[in-house]
């Protein structure tokens, strides 16, 4: 049988959903970060959250390379900004009790995915 | 504290946006600290459209006029995050004044939720619709190894008991040379080749009911009467194996790779099973397959040989050629038969 990823590891979407939504608000608070969303809609801004949170933790989305970079492609990424979001994202996993170790795990997924994003 | 104040207090406190409008003019003449927050103090003398200038005052009009309410929806930007705020008007009267009350919930949460769960859910049929196609394509894998009926046991119980089919009749190939050819020509042309010929034996073993177990390299196995029994399985094999042989004249005549083939066909019993936990293969044992093997070694290239008992049913309607008695590793002395094409022979005999 296949290992069990942290999506389902951390109580499927019932409990994600709450990871990504309050990942949601801290982005929109940041002001390192959230400018970059200033102009985007609200379902699409979500539905974005949904998929970030959802790939990195081996839910049901997932991004090749290809997509992520043509994503990003048009968006001024700086390494700060990078950082900035590994450091939200981190904080929120260990809010929502993730054990240190799955919140590595995770940021190391997350920091492979530098070059794809950063330009 | 007197009650009056308190309620003001309250008014002014609670978690909902209030304000309360002139009907006529809709200026305001009242609106708490929630409504502050959300829209802004309105100024002095201002009006509802210059507060929430997405609102349809004419809908807003006809609504409390025709319904005695009206409700919308309004989305604004706080800082960058869109907010979304179900409004609801409804006239009332204080005194000789007509005012229009006006509540507005936060319902921000409830539109992130609902985009949240469209994501999600387009995010998991997407994944269903590819696990169904996954399932079909290991479907089709595994009918490609197993008969369906086999099949379908394998996939209620998780494994398939070996099942005693008896009797049946056996059709073993096998190519001549093969082994010079693949040396000699391009091995891929040659696989590619065979890859074709396999393919056309399916079809015309699938017309008369023959099953293919397997090909093992240049080796043909396919059974008549498996999985489900058929009376004339004998009949079923001769015939197949008559058209393997005409096919293959045909397509000698025109292609510069000729593949000639021997064929043993026997009767028997065989049992047919699913083999290996990993790597499954349905095949069948039995001294019928080791009949037909051995059989097809005594004939000539394009020819067929026959089994003793199976020749007797065959005689009704094919032409057969007695082959003499041979001595059959394991199993002693035989009569052996040769099929003929019957085709061929009245053909041969006319001229």
């Amino acid at each position: 049988m296949s290992e069990q990823t942290l999506f389902e590891k951390y109580g499927g979407f019932s409990k994600i959903s709450r990871v990504v939504l309050s990942f949601y608000d801290t982005l929109l608070d940041s002001d390192d970060i959230g400018p970059f969303f200033d102009e985007v809609d609200m379902s699409r801004m979500v539905d974005h959250q949904t998929k970030f949170v959802a790939s990195l933790l081996g839910g049901p989305a997932s991004y090749t390379d290809n997509q992520l970079r043509q994503l990003h492609s048009h968006l001024a990424i700086e390494d700060n900004h990078f950082d900035e979001l590994k450091v939200v994202l981190g904080e929120t996993l260990e809010e929502h009790g993730f054990a240190d170790e799955d919140v590595s795990a995770v940021l190391q997924e997350f920091e492979n995915r530098r070059t794809l994003i950063v330009d | 504290m007197s009650i009056e104040a308190i309620n003001e207090q309250l008014l002014r406190a609670i978690g909902v946006g209030v304000a309360l409008l002139d009907v006529k003019s809709f200026s305001f003449h009242f609106t708490n600290d929630t409504f502050e927050e959300w829209f802004g103090t309105p100024q002095e003398g201002a009006t509802l459209n210059e507060v929430l200038t997405e609102l349809d005052l004419d809908s807003l009009r006809a609504g409390l006029r025709e319904k005695g309410r009206y409700t919308a929806e309004t989305r604004f930007k706080k800082k960058r995050r869109t907010m979304v705020i179900a409004v609801d008007f409804t006239p009332t009267r204080e005194g000789d004044q007509e005012i229009a009350v006006l509540v507005c919930q936060n319902i921000t949460r409830i539109r992130e939720l609902e985009s949240m769960i469209d994501s999600y859910s387009m995010m998991v049929e997407r994944n269903n619709r590819e696990i169904k196609r996954e399932k079909e394509q290991v479907e089709k894998l595994l009918l490609n190894i197993m008969p369906r009926a086999v099949y379908e046991e394998f996939k209620t119980f998780g494994v398939v008991t070996p099942q005693l089919y008896d009797p049946v009749s056996v059709l073993m190939l096998d190519f001549v040379g093969f082994t010079d050819m693949v040396a000699s020509a391009d091995p891929s042309v040659t696989v590619t080749e065979l890859n074709d010929i396999y393919s056309a034996f399916d079809r015309i073993g699938e017309q008369f009911g023959c099953e293919r177990i397997k090909t093992i390299g240049d080796a043909y196995i396919t059974v008549a009467g498996l999985p489900d029994p058929t009376p004339d399985h004998a009949k079923a094999a001769a015939n197949a194996a008559i058209r393997f042989i005409r096919y293959l004249e045909r397509r000698n005549s025109s292609h510069p790779n000729q593949w000639r083939c021997r064929i043993g066909l026997a009767t028997g019993a065989v049992v047919g099973s699913v083999v290996g936990i990993q790597k499954y293969v349905y095949d069948i044992f039995g001294p019928a397959v080791n009949l037909a093997s051995r059989l097809q070694e005594f004939s000539e290239p394009m020819q067929i040989s026959v089994q003793d008992d199976m020749a007797v049913v065959l005689r009704e309607q094919f032409e057969m050629d007695s082959l003499g008695t041979r001595q059959i590793r394991g199993f002693g002395e035989q009569e052996v038969w040769r099929l003929l094409d019957s085709s061929k022979f009245v053909n041969r005999t006319g001229t």
